[in-house]
């Protein structure tokens, strides 16, 4: 297990510095006020997506899965490895994130207050683990070809929803209003099902990958 | 002596391709080849005794222990090379070593390090880098790195220069020096098994066409060499396949000191593990 972990932290090492790139591109364009800093934490999310797929492809492209699955960690080994690499990689994510939001906001670029700032990352971390969630079951089962595919539709479904809902909400129309509690209750609940999604999700790839041939 | 590995029985359908009631057994302490032309299932039956495919019936145990039951404990004990060995490219030596060390609970890195320095293997270069030779060679040396019991090789010797394919063979006999150490070897390079194996099992067609002490199998088959009139005056269920030339014939005979009794006239060479092949084949297509 450690051995697959440290195994796709240095495979990823090599892509470190282009998504530092992400991060310093970001951080500028921010601190040069185009976005507001808070735009950092969309790149908890983006780095929690990006990280395991692109170590997922190159496990495919390597034919790593087949060598791993003939060792002692097995199938159920992979998966757990491939989960907790995700969790980690989105950990670093929002830690980076945070420190850098808050770092600015002390520095009085942007307008969120630090807690605001803890908040935005934390809601982002979420966010990356629903995405995780979805999108690694779908990788395990079609292949990262077929899953690239899968998710620029799913993403474009996600994002054109939320865009038509913004543009209704702007133009007034009226929407169904949530119930108070509801609003109240909306980031423990947004927490539970981030981590319920990615429980679920595990229990998915490792029936998925129980099944897969190599 | 006690068996390192009983394949009984294993079936796989692929729809298109069957390996179909294979059984052997690799005795403690000898070297098992598997042969068999391009397709015949070879790689089938590694996969399924690494559980890398899943088997539709049959029993497979290494050292008496079921592959699927106890599968974290047989894949401890297992030496594994693959055919296709890109599975390190992105990675050095080094780096392999501590990764090894996490997968595996009885990695040794002061055997990984003696076989890197044997095989003079760069420990800081990308694998990437290396000739095919040079990652067959490392793949070996991570295989003897976690102590195996059995190694299994598939396809180990391919594409590989003779030179390089004779000091592979040789690390080979090296491990099968300690009587509990086992190997099975696919190749479809019968000549490599001819020298190092004790045992072969030749697969054809998804079936065994044959199994058994490698010395047995070269002394009961034989090679007929003879002319066309001849050898159409020989009882064809003696004959395992045959080839016409312009200046003469050739046919497997299945058990040359029956033959050579009942046809003193006739000369049978000894036969070659490819010649088996060969006319194997060739008998099937006739």
């Amino acid at each position: 297990m450690k051995g697959l972990i440290y195994k796709d932290i240095l495979a990823m090492r090599r892509l470190a510095g282009t998504y530092l790139l992400f991060f310093l591109v970001y951080g500028g364009l921010a601190i040069a006020g185009v976005f507001d800093i808070s735009v950092l934490g969309g790149m908890v999310v983006l780095l929690g997506m990006m990280i395991p797929m692109s170590s997922i492809s190159m496990d495919d492209t390597n034919g790593w899965a087949r060598f791993a699955v003939a060792s002692p960690v097995g199938r159920q080994g992979i998966i757990k490895g491939k989960y907790l690499f995700t969790l980690l990689t989105l950990a670093i994510s929002t830690v980076l994130a945070g420190l850098l939001m808050a770092a600015a906001t002390l520095l009085g670029i942007g307008e969120n207050s630090p807690i605001d700032c803890l908040l935005i990352t934390l809601c982002c971390t979420g966010a990356g683990l629903l995405l995780d969630a979805v999108l690694l079951p779908l990788t395990f089962q079609f292949g990262t070809e077929k899953a690239r595919i899968l998710n620029v539709i799913f993403f474009a479904v996600l994002f054109g929803s939320m865009v038509l809902l913004g543009g209704a909400a702007s133009h007034n129309l009226s929407l169904l209003q949530p119930p108070a509690w509801l609003l109240a209750a909306l980031p423990v609940l947004f927490a539970l099902v981030s981590i319920g999604g990615f429980a679920i999700s595990y229990c998915i790839s490792q029936s998925i990958y129980a099944k897969k041939e190599f | 002596m006690n068996n390192a590995l009983e394949v009984s029985h294993l079936t796989k359908d692929y729809g298109s391709f069957k390996l179909d009631d294979v059984s052997f057994t690799v005795p403690g302490g000898t070297i098992m080849g598997l042969i068999g032309e391009n397709g015949a299932g070879k790689s089938t039956t590694i996969k399924c005794i690494l559980n890398l495919a899943h088997r539709d019936a049959g029993e497979i145990s290494v050292f008496g222990l079921d592959t699927i039951i106890d599968e974290r404990a047989v894949k401890a004990q297992l030496g594994v090379v693959l055919d296709d060995s890109s599975y390190f490219n992105p990675f050095t030596p080094a780096q392999i070593d501590r990764i090894q060390k996490g997968l595996y609970p009885q990695w040794d890195s002061a055997i990984f390090q003696h076989y890197l320095d044997k095989f003079s293997l760069p420990e800081r270069k990308l694998i990437k880098d290396f000739s095919k030779g040079m990652r067959m060679k490392l793949a070996l040396a991570a295989a003897f790195a976690i102590h195996p019991n059995l190694l299994l090789l598939d396809e180990a010797t391919s594409g590989l220069d003779p030179v390089v394919r004779d000091e592979i063979l040789d690390e080979f006999l090296d491990f099968i020096q300690d009587e509990t150490h086992s190997i099975l070897i696919s190749s479809h390079i019968t000549s490599d098994l001819e020298k190092v194996a004790d045992y072969v099992t030749y697969l054809h067609k998804g079936k065994v066409a044959l199994t058994g002490a490698k010395d047995e199998l070269l002394d009961t088959y034989g090679k007929l060499v003879c002319g066309r009139t001849d050898l159409e005056g020989v009882d064809p269920s003696l004959l395992g396949g045959h080839r016409m030339g312009q200046f003469g014939c050739e046919a497997l005979v299945k058990d040359r000191h029956a033959f050579t009794r009942r046809y003193p006239g006739l000369t049978v060479e000894p036969a070659s593990l490819e010649d088996i092949m060969i006319f194997t084949v060739k008998g099937d297509a006739q």
